[in-house]
């Protein structure tokens, strides 16, 4: 069986942290989103596989290119314009057999275990086309699905218009038959008319996702995914190739990659992740769900709490960072504090492409692009968003002549 | 409570019965899942494998799948006699292997057989009660030198309660099995004959079944069988039942436990009780209540919360209060006379406090009913009027479709008497009747639409330890079964109660780390609205957390809430019912729990 991977979405409402990369570009624990579902499918034996690329395509041609590194054969479709899912699919029409199922798998969802073993799984048994399902309380942003007692689908809602549903949704991975392709063609790329289509000429089978699923939407479900692949770690896993001076205090989960540095004093606090070629200074405090990227540095006295940062970042001395999501290469001056909660005991909302949105999250740090730079002893309020590229100045309380 | 099954299968193909063994002890595990084992006769040599863990554990290690013979026999066992381990675990043979045997059930004496053959020279290996049957028939067999002689001459030895089945190298095509109170079934295949404790066990390789009665035996080999009675040694000649279950029904599907699976299957389970469910029994059950001195109903578990919700159901409709009684206590409680009517509900048939119950109720003339859903099953050919409820296989240990088939099914008896008494007119009969035909609707937009929520509170609440379930009039009844539910699955502390009886004693317990969950009557139920309102506020004054389950749009009170679908006043209590079964089930998952086989339980109980 072959898949087909899309993977061309930006990610209309990550503002900031998907300017300069595609969405499955997003690294968590050292690795792009779009590296957990490749390594899944290759794990059920899917070796031939098709990505739909499009916005900032270079990145993943450079990264994964033929798939060697991974033992993949990988092709890459180019969709130039972002006109949805239905004309992503139809790109790759040509290179299917027409009586052949595949595995469609969306590029921007991250699942705790692997949700294709489950999907064909129910297809090994049911010998008919699959679609995984998953509940949710948040229905009516999917599409929601119908099921009759045999766990046939009867009937699928594309973003229905109530909002009391906590219903079962599509979740992202599918088998189909090789003719979807004409059924989709035939419907003019309207998925929801190709799905119900099929549903009514060769059926379309449920198979229940019950474990931990997400979909990467805002950005701070950057942070939930994070906790859900954390949270199944359940040793330290330190490289023998990581230098780590004494008096250091590692509690729970904690990975260490090759190469890290980590200064006397430090404390670690599992599940965290510590990126390749890392520096974690003298007395810094990395908290419970860290994932810190690549080359990245962290001064003297830093605390990291709950935040994700991609890689190639500096985080200056005595700053705080919690529930943050931080870019590639991007530079915190000291004494920086990211805000995360409101005085009021209150949710926190952000307006993101000039709608607000409640996070309906208590706690919410900054979420700061590429390349920007922060001045030292900047206070970011919760839910703050900068843009990739910008320059904050130093905050100072005593001002002096430029010359 | 065990599960046993056996294979005489064709000579030329030795190399199945393996496979077939492990599919029958896996559709079978849920009967019991300590421990687990095969024996084989293959031509002379007699292979017994057998260990502790699950069936999937244990054939990892004792590799069942490639056992070869000409008759096999398999067991899984959930002990009652003797502690769990390998020795323990059957099959069980004698001290020269002549004699494997399988058996569930309780060998009442025992102690004084083994004994006895201890000092005949017999070397016991285990300590259970098992064993005993073997080095019997091993003995016997050496007096009388036939196997069915040695067969009948052991039956009329033991005691207590059996279903076994042994094989023996010196007729390596054949197995002989025997029942007394446990099930036991023959199923007829076409190159193979099998024999099962129930019908789940080879439902792949044969639809056609013929059960045994107490004191009967078979000799079964691959393409004959004959049934005998042990006293009168007269050959019975018994229909061949067909069952046309899907086997694919007994497979999980997409589903990732049966518990969901099940949940799901709930309309169509009520369709069943409305449909399938002849109207003729139901107005017979009726008319048994209508002519009877006293009554009662009982069950056990689960179905005692059946009974105890139909209770409230007889009193609405029919305006008669019908004693419940758990079956465990029914002798000490229940004053039997000759007009006297007792109505059971049970799953399997075979629940041993309910059958129990029955039979003494019998003894004193009583009159008989039994609500149940397995085909066959001892209840079913005790009781004078059995009604089958149709709800297709129920395969996790916890009831929850065929739990509700019966309310509904006691709900149409209820219906049927209250137009016989003329408590209602024939159009509130049909009325009462379009809103039943209605429900299955409901109940799959609350299984639809309401699950994701379901889902979000459970998450956020399973690490609550403690719980109350509290509700008046009826749905206290349902707050006991949903408490049951959340504690059989999570096996976290839950407590169901009248929230009018909390105020006198247990609301001393309420304080933050106590969760209340509350069943909340729609607003036309005026009367049992306020009252359970006003038992909300005490709760919130004294700061406990509440969960509540609700009709209304007004949710100021509680801490976390799901908004029920409307539906007729008197089908709303069984709204909550299934909304509770799917918090249990999602807590369940979220705690990590195994939630189709919960520890210490079985699907049947059938010991005391």
């Amino acid at each position: 069986m072959r898949a087909l991977v899309l993977a061309a979405g930006k990610g209309r409402n990550l503002s900031s942290l998907t300017e300069t990369r595609p969405k499955s570009m997003i690294r968590l624990c050292g690795k792009p989103f779009l590296q957990y579902t490749l390594e899944n499918l290759r794990e059920i034996g899917i070796t031939d596989i098709t990505i739909v690329i499009g916005h900032e395509r270079e990145s993943i041609i450079n990264y994964f290119g033929r798939g060697d590194n991974l033992d993949l054969k990988i092709e890459y479709v180019i969709q130039e314009e972002q006109n949805g899912i239905g004309n992503a699919v139809l790109l790759s029409e040509k290179r299917f057999p027409i009586d052949e199922h595949f595995i469609l798998a969306y590029g921007d969802i991250l699942t705790s275990g692997n949700i294709f073993k489950k999907c064909s799984q129910s297809f090994n048994s049911l010998r008919a086309p699959v679609a995984s399902i998953v509940l949710t309380p948040v229905a009516h942003r999917y599409g929601n699905i119908y099921m009759d007692e045999a766990i046939r689908i009867a009937k699928i809602v594309e973003k229905p218009k109530r909002t009391d549903l906590g219903n079962y949704v599509l979740a992202g991975a599918f088998i189909l038959p090789g003719d979807f392709f004409k059924i989709l063609k035939e419907n003019e790329c309207d998925m929801e008319q190709a799905f119900n289509l099929l549903l009514s000429l060769q059926g379309l089978y449920a198979s229940i996702w019950d474990e931990e699923w997400i979909d990467i939407g805002y950005p701070w479900n950057i942070l939930s995914a994070n906790k859900i692949k954390m949270d199944v770690w359940d040793r330290i896993n330190i490289s023998g190739k990581a230098k780590i001076e004494g008096y250091v205090s590692i509690n729970g989960p904690v990975w260490i990659d090759d190469d890290a540095i980590i200064k006397s004093g430090a404390v670690l606090e599992g599940p965290c992740y510590i990126g390749k070629n890392s520096y974690v200074g003298n007395n810094a405090l990395i908290r419970k769900y860290t994932s810190l990227g690549m080359n990245s540095v962290v001064g003297y006295g830093v605390e990291l709490k709950n935040s994700v940062l991609f890689g190639n970042s500096w985080i200056g001395r005595l700053s705080f960072i919690g529930d943050s999501v931080i870019g590639e290469s991007v530079k915190i001056g000291s004494g920086t504090v990211t805000v995360n909660e409101k005085l009021e005991d209150k949710t926190i909302s952000v307006a993101i492409n000039d709608h607000v949105i409640d996070s309906q999250l208590k706690k919410l740090g900054s979420f700061i692009g590429d390349f920007t730079k922060v001045g030292a002893s900047n206070t970011l309020l919760p839910g703050t968003f900068i843009h990739s590229n910008q320059i904050i100045p130093h905050k100072g309380t005593v001002e002096i002549s430029e010359f | 409570m065990c599960g046993i099954c056996g294979v005489a299968g064709k000579s030329d193909n030795k190399n199945i019965i393996g496979k077939e063994l492990l599919t029958g002890l896996l559709n079978l595990e849920y009967r019991g899942y300590d421990s687990c084992g095969v024996a084989t006769i293959n031509d002379k040599e007699v292979i017994i494998r057998k260990n502790i863990g699950k069936v999937q554990e244990v054939n990892v290690l004792e590799r069942f799948d490639e056992i070869e013979g000409n008759v096999g026999i398999a067991h899984s066992r959930w002990s009652t006699h003797g502690i769990v381990n390998k020795i323990n675990a059957h099959p069980h043979q004698s001290c020269n292997s002549e004699f494997v045997v399988v058996h569930n059930g309780i060998i009442s004496n025992y102690k004084e057989l083994r004994e006895e053959l201890i000092s005949k020279n017999h070397k016991f290996l285990s300590n259970t009660d098992t064993e005993v049957i073997p080095h019997l028939l091993e003995e016997l067999y050496k007096k009388t030198g036939n196997i069915e002689k040695a067969l009948i001459e052991t039956l009329k030895k033991i005691e207590g309660t059996y279903a076994f089945a042994a094989i023996t190298p010196l007729s390596p095509g054949t197995l002989i099995c025997a029942k007394n109170e446990s099930p036991l079934m023959l199923g007829i295949g076409t190159n193979s004959n099998y024999i099962c404790s129930d019908i789940n066990a080879f439902i792949e390789f044969t639809r056609h079944f013929v059960a045994l009665n107490d004191f009967e035996y078979a000799i079964i080999s691959k393409d004959n069988y004959t049934i005998k009675n042990v006293y009168t040694g007269e050959v019975i000649h018994r229909d061949v039942q067909f069952i046309n279950w899907d086997p694919e029904l007994v497979k999980k599907g997409g589903f990732s436990h049966y518990m969901l699976k099940e949940i799901h299957e709930q309309p169509q389970a009520v369709r069943n009780a409305l449909k399938v469910v002849d109207r003729e029994e139901i107005d017979r059950a009726a008319e048994m209540i209508l002519n009877s001195g006293t009554r009662y109903m009982i069950g056990v578990g689960t179905t005692y919360y059946v009974v105890l919700t139909a209770q409230y159901y007889f009193k609405l409709l029919t305006d008669l209060f019908i004693p419940v009684i758990s079956s465990d206590e029914f002798d000490n409680l229940a004053d039997v006379e000759e007009n006297t009517v007792v109505i059971a509900a049970s799953q399997s048939g075979e629940t041993y406090d309910t059958i129990h119950a029955l039979k003494a109720a019998k003894r004193k003339g009583a009159k008989t009913c039994a609500i149940v859903n397995a085909m066959g099953s001892s209840m079913s050919r005790e009781v004078d009027l059995p009604i089958m409820q149709n709800s297709g296989p129920e395969i996790c240990v916890l009831s929850t479709k065929a739990a509700l088939a019966q309310i509904i099914i006691l709900i149409r008896i209820a219906l049927s008497l209250a137009l016989k008494k003329k408590v209602i007119t024939s159009e509130k009969f049909e009325e009462y009747e379009e809103n039943l035909e209605e429900f299955p609707a409901i109940l799959k937009s609350v299984i639809d639409e309401k699950s994701g929520f379901i889902k979000q509170i459970a998450q956020d609440c399973c690490k609550i330890k403690n719980w109350l379930f509290l509700g008046r009039g009826i749905y206290c009844a349902i707050a006991y079964e949903a408490a049951l539910k959340l504690k059989e699955v999570t096996y976290l502390h839950a407590e169901g109660m009248s929230s009018g009886f909390m105020k006198h004693g247990p609301i001393s317990l309420i304080d933050e780390n106590m969760c209340s969950l509350f069943l909340i009557p729609p607003k036309e139920d005026k009367k049992t609205y306020e009252h359970t309102i006003s038992n909300v506020e005490e709760i919130k004054s004294r700061s406990g957390f509440i969960v509540a389950f609700h009709f209304d749009d007004d949710t100021s009170l509680y801490s976390r809430n799901i908004k029920l679908p409307e539906t007729s006043l008197f089908l709303s209590p069984l709204v909550h019912l299934v909304c509770s079964q799917l918090f249990a089930y999602f807590s369940a998952v979220a705690l990590k729990k195994d939630v189709d086989k919960p520890r210490s339980l079985a699907k049947s109980v059938t010991v005391a």
